[in-house]
């Protein structure tokens, strides 16, 4: 789904440095919930909510250093490109484009970042 | 220098140890041997796979074609069966002979058995193989009287397990409050209480006999005899240590391994569940496994070895995610973070004003932050640990 400004998803205040916030995937038309995911730099970034290992949320991560740990069995992903750095999972989560703007942060989901 | 690696053994130190070496960026052979069809996971074998949730290709640990990719060559349904470090070589149990500059050791345990009569029957069954939970499915047919020998981590996921499955559970162990060393005597009663809750009948014995009748197996616990139709041993691991003490290699309870996981042989290194540093017993946890490996690819590599961390392990009973980091057995002083009626909550083991230890029932965040708590060593008052309205990354902050 391509959308020129994005979906306003939520305020960057909303988001807890280190933590992330899931955006339910009614409202961005994903198979998936979305993660938003905010680092310790309070950069922003968007990943699939399910760990691609089980099932937790990794909306409800530890995130930091580039990374969001998650919180059932500690495999890691990167936020830029989702990619897995530590089993038990082994796919990559899947990533989307995020912008913050005045303090908002817009989702382009299904776009790559 | 060392150019080819022969891993025995595609657990997860062996799976580990392989991946690490590679993305240390080695770039001779390296040969991963195992004796089951495919590495593959095994916490989820007394979980979604005990289930029929999760089949065997689910568990796998990496993609079929990830040996390819990282030009692992992966030799399964194969044994080794000997060492012979002196020839530089393994020998594989249809005589073949692999080459091998260093070979390490990633051998695992087997399921260790009681020394019961009758213990060998068609009804007992144990658990630590794909093969012993395909084996054990079909005896947890729902209203199956089943006994599970043994409440540590994998009998009571296992009878957690057997009682959502409908079966009539009786668990069993000698000791009257299982893991209180390492979660802590009250949250380790707490756990071993919410059996009861979930109609498990948790009995304190010890098994005596097993005796095979077509009606059932008749196991004598604590004076009277009791008929059921299966029995599940979690009475712990026995590690494989055979080939480490055929080669000569000094075995103590384990495969003895120096910090960097080195045998008493320097050609040969051990990982996981069968290796011991001398001053430390043994850990039988998937991330201590885990580490092992990263760290004995650095040895390999000659690269520094991995900053430590606290040993860390997670278990699911009753609908419950469990997570335990550090010692709790060292900690001085215990704080509870929310209360035990709460859905969630943490216990911290502190001492000298370090945290020591955490343990958490459905709280992983707050072991996440106490793991760094640890590995930093940063100094906290109880009561704020205690408080559950103090945001634990805060006190990370310092
Ligand atoms: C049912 C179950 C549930 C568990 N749940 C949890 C949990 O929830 N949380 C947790 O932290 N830990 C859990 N664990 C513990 C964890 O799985 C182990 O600590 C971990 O698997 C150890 O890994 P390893 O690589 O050392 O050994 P293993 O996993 O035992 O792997 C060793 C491998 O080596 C192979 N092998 C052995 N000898 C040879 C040979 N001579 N030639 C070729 N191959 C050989 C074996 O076939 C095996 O595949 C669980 C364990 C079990 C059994
Ligand atoms: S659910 Fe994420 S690592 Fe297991």
């Amino acid at each position: 789904m391509s959308n020129g400004s994005g979906i306003r998803v939520a305020a960057l205040a909303d988001i807890p440095q280190g933590e992330g916030i899931a955006i339910d995937k009614a409202v961005t038309g994903t198979a998936d919930d979305i993660a938003l995911l905010r680092d310790t730099d309070d950069s922003v970034y968007a990943l699939d909510d399910t760990c691609t290992h089980e099932t937790a949320s990794l909306a409800d991560g530890w995130v930091e250093g580039g990374f969001v740990e998650c919180p059932l069995h500690s495999s890691k992903f990167c936020l830029k490109n989702g990619e897995v750095q530590g089993l038990p999972a082994t796919k990559n989560a899947c990533p989307h484009r995020v912008e913050v703007r005045d303090g908002e942060v817009y989702l382009f989901p299904g776009e790559s970042p | 220098m060392t150019e080819r690696v022969v891993i025995v053994g595609g657990g997860i130190a062996g799976v580990s140890t392989a991946a690490s070496l590679r993305a240390g960026g080695f770039d001779g052979d390296v040969t991963l041997v195992d004796s089951g069809d495919f590495p593959y996971d095994r916490p989820p074998l007394s979980k979604d796979f005990l289930t029929g949730t999760k089949d065997v290709k689910e568990i796998a640990l990496q993609p079929s074609r990830w040996y390819d990719d990282q030009r692992v060559r992966l030799i399964n349904r194969t044994t080794v069966t000997a060492l012979r470090p002196g020839d530089g070589a393994v020998e594989l149990g249809d005589g073949r002979l692999l080459r091998a500059d260093r070979v390490v050791l990633a051998t695992g345990g087997a399921a260790a058995r009681l020394p019961v009569p009758g213990v060998g029957g068609e009804r007992v069954h144990v658990l630590r193989t794909a093969d012993d939970a395909d084996r054990l499915r079909p005896a947890l047919a729902p209203g199956a009287r089943v006994l599970v020998v043994g409440a540590g981590l994998i009998g009571a996921e296992v009878a957690s397990t057997a009682v959502r499955l409908g079966c009539e559970v009786v668990l069993v162990d000698p000791v009257a409050v299982p893991l209180a060393a390492a979660l802590g005597p009250e949250l380790a009663a707490w756990l071993h209480a919410l059996h009861t809750r979930h109609r498990v009948t948790a009995v304190q014995a010890a098994v005596e006999s097993f005796v095979d009748r077509p009606e059932g197996i008749e196991v004598g616990l604590g004076g009277v005899t009791r008929l059921y139709d299966a029995v599940v041993l979690g009475v712990g691991m026995v590690p494989c240590t055979e080939l480490a003490r055929a080669a000569g290699l000094e075995v103590d309870r384990g495969i003895i391994v120096d910090e960097r996981h080195v045998t008493s042989n320097p050609a040969v290194l051990a990982v996981g569940d069968p290796a011991r540093m001398r001053q430390v017993p043994r850990t039988e946890h998937w991330e201590a496994a885990q580490h092992d490996g990263a760290r004995a690819a650095a040895t390999l590599l000659g690269a520094p070895d991995p900053a430590p961390a606290a040993p860390w392990f997670w278990t699911d009973r009753h609908g419950l995610h469990i997570e335990a980091v550090g010692h709790m057995e060292a900690a001085a002083q215990t704080v509870l973070r929310g209360s035990y009626d709460d859905p969630s909550f943490a216990v911290f083991g502190l001492r000298d004003g370090l945290v020591v230890a955490a343990a958490s029932v459905d709280d992983p965040a707050a072991v996440r932050a106490a793991r760094r708590l640890i590995d930093r060593r940063v100094r906290v008052a109880a009561d704020r640990l205690a408080d559950p309205a103090v945001n634990l990354r805060g006190l990370l902050r310092g």
